[in-house]
């Protein structure tokens, strides 16, 4: 039997509303990723507060400090000393002097000064009370003197 | 004067495979990298300086109100006291929290308006009390969500009291 070879051409597809879709979630993820939270660190699981709103206006000279527990996936503590988060770095409370010495120096070296430097707390909320206060105490020692602070808080949704 | 026929030039064919390994490089990047993440806010603090035993130096004309948060051996709030009077314990104990605290600011509002701006309030927790009390605590004494979720402001200058010991 002779087979009739088929001549089909190539279908043009059109491809302008995919590109359109795909441009349009593009958009729609560049807008959504928040790239101003990225030293909050997901290891500590924050207080709530419905009065916690964001500043008004963002603060140009930040210092964040995470302090909060080890933690698994399921979020469950792995020990009941709390960190001092800096990356990968984790200092207990009674380590991290030299290292708050260490950020108050970068501040005047870069001529900033201390009382325009706010120290924002991100703490865990089942850490002792006693600590935060340490902490503060701390950065405000000689030779560290930072004297602006902010408690960071999750803005609790209302119902 | 006769005008000679266009030439409709032919449809050029360009190849969009580039662009599109691109723009699916890029969207995966996107979706990849990104986190949710609940709006954060904060509440602006100040700490006396130095030893515990020393008074900070402020502005207010009138002594600051007093929280005082006491906690059993877990951490968790056994009792709040505003200026010496005892709220309980619980969740409850921060709405009375709330209202003891709006009603002292309707008090001073008699005196003048300024002096709610100048009134502090200092923050007296037992050591090993959870944070989370401590930013309810402030919370309450921040202010109350209006009804359409507009902040209503009572204190805004908050304090921490001196270190208990552990």
């Amino acid at each position: 039997m002779k087979i009739k070879p088929t001549n089909a051409a190539i279908p043009e597809i059109d491809m302008t509303p995919m590109i359109d879709i795909v441009f349009q979630l593009i958009t729609f993820f560049m807008v959504i990723n928040n790239f101003d939270q990225n030293e909050a660190d997901e290891r500590v699981s924050l207080p709530r507060d419905q009065l916690a709103k964001p500043p008004a206006v963002q603060r140009k000279d930040a210092f964040v400090m995470n302090f909060g527990f080890e933690r698994d996936v399921k979020g469950r503590m792995l020990s009941e000393t709390p960190f001092l988060f800096f990356g990968d770095e984790k200092l207990t409370l009674e380590q991290v002097r030299p290292r708050l010495r260490q950020e108050s120096q970068f501040y005047t070296a870069i001529g900033t000064k201390l009382e325009d430097v706010t120290v924002e707390v991100r703490a865990d909320a089942d850490i002792q009370s006693g600590m935060i206060q340490e902490l503060i105490q701390m950065c405000q020692e000689k030779g560290i003197e930072f004297q602006r602070f902010a408690l960071k808080a999750t803005q609790k949704s209302v119902p | 004067m006769k005008l000679r026929n266009r030439v409709i030039p032919g449809k050029i064919a360009v190849d969009m495979t580039p662009m599109i390994d691109v723009v699916f490089q890029l969207l995966i990047f996107f979706m990849c990298t990104l986190k949710v993440i609940e709006p954060e806010g904060d509440f602006d603090i100040s700490m006396p300086l130095g030893a515990p035993s020393a008074s900070s130096v402020t502005e207010a004309e009138l002594p600051p109100f007093k929280v005082r948060m006491e906690s059993d051996g877990a951490g968790q709030l056994q009792a709040l006291f505003f200026n010496g009077t005892n709220l309980g314990g619980g969740d409850q104990a921060f709405s009375r929290l709330n209202s003891e605290v709006f009603r002292a600011i309707t008090a001073l509002q008699a005196i003048g308006k300024e002096q709610q701006e100048k009134q502090e309030v200092e923050i007296d927790p037992d050591y090993n009390l959870h944070y989370r009390y401590i930013i309810n605590a402030i919370g309450s004494c921040s202010g109350r969500l209006g009804p359409n979720g507009i902040p209503v402001r009572y204190i805004s200058r908050i304090k921490f009291a001196p270190r208990r010991e552990p």
